[in-house]
């Protein structure tokens, strides 16, 4: 009994939550946009929260700025760059390609590229260095012809 | 083959200075503060504002009024602790010259839930901080919604903007304002404006 009327309400709480949450906004767009606002600026006095996940003052002023314009039907860019404007690059956790992020985007690319190149350069290398003689070839047919007999000879000898 | 091993010596190289490169970067990284927030209005006009006085009623203040001399925006509240530390030595400033004019951060009033505010009760706060610290401003604008905080881009207390005689911020710190910050951030781009020779 105590777990059945646990989970009653626990599920009323989650209906009353998802109610105020559809209210805010007057359609669906704005929700999502909303939403997808909130995971992607970051909060200025909290390390590494997005201003969904952060209590602070000033994750909800800029929540309650976000509500506010996308309320007004501004564009996704605007509202960002209107943070930025305000917050700097630091708030928007897409950071553009700057001097001092070029690192973050080419790294990456570069490791990749050397990864592949020195392995392809490897292979390259240890096939050029197989030089094959005719000396070589002739050797190597003798070294068949021996084997394969001696294994004919083997097979006689077991039957 | 001596220049088959100059190459080969040379592919080796590659990763090994891509490394070093790598950790000079990061090197770098070990003593950036992340705290150190830049406000996205560096080198750009004070936002424009209208807001009451925090201690005179029916006083307001604008961005006009702060026309034509340098000066600092400090941000603070009562309940910041660290502006309580930074006090004395902003209140040094303003003996030595140095124009500070405060804006008050309220920090956790919400009108939903609060209902109307009690600026009496804040008044008498301010002043019994002030009383114990000294008074650094020349005046404090009232920011209850934090708009101008929001528009300069503040996430807390304290912070200090230094704005130049045309309006334009060219300095923001966050966090307490002291000696050496002072003498490492401002003091050079004071004797710039040669506003005061510190």
């Amino acid at each position: 009994m105590k777990y059945f009327l646990f989970v009653l309400l626990m599920s009323f709480s989650a209906v009353t939550f998802a109610v105020e949450e559809a209210q805010t906004f007057h359609n669906e767009q704005q929700a999502k946009l909303f939403k997808e606002l909130s995971l992607e600026l970051r909060c200025p006095k909290c390390q590494n929260q997005n201003i969904a996940d952060s209590n602070a003052v000033v994750a909800k002023d800029l929540r309650d700025k976000v509500i506010e314009l996308v309320k007004k039907n501004e564009s996704k860019d605007y509202i960002v760059d209107y943070m930025i404007d305000r917050y700097g690059y630091f708030v928007h956790y897409k950071p553009p390609v700057t001097a001092s992020t070029l690192v973050l985007w080419i790294l990456p690319i570069l490791f990749v590229l050397i990864g592949f190149g020195s392995i392809v350069f490897r292979q390259k290398k240890s096939s050029l260095k197989q030089d094959w003689s005719d000396k070589d070839e002739d050797k190597l047919s003798k070294l068949i012809l021996k084997y394969q007999n001696t294994s004919v000879e083997d097979k006689q000898e077991l039957s | 083959m001596s220049s088959d091993n100059k190459k080969s010596k040379l592919v080796f190289a590659v990763p090994l200075i891509i490394f070093l490169l790598l950790c000079v970067f990061l090197f770098k990284g070990l003593f950036s503060n992340p705290r150190e927030l830049q406000t996205g209005r560096l080198g750009q006009a004070v936002p424009a504002f209208t807001l009451p006085d925090l201690m005179v009623d029916d006083k307001l203040w604008s961005d006009k009024d702060l026309a034509g001399k340098v000066y600092l925006i400090n941000v603070w509240g009562t309940w910041c602790t660290t502006c309580l530390v930074e006090l004395p030595y902003l209140t040094k400033l303003r003996e030595r010259g140095v124009n500070i004019i405060g804006l008050y951060l309220e920090q956790g009033y919400d009108p939903d839930f609060d209902g109307e505010f009690n600026i009496q009760a804040l008044r008498d706060e301010v002043s019994q901080m002030l009383a114990r610290t000294g008074n650094p401003y020349q005046y404090n604008i009232f920011d209850l919604n934090r708009s101008l905080a929001f528009d300069l881009g503040v996430s807390g207390a304290p912070e200090t903007f230094l704005v130049d005689s045309k309006g334009v911020i060219l300095l923001h710190h966050t966090g307490d304002l002291n000696e050496r910050i002072w003498r490492a951030k401002f003091a050079s781009k004071f004797t710039e404006l040669k506003e005061v020779k510190l």
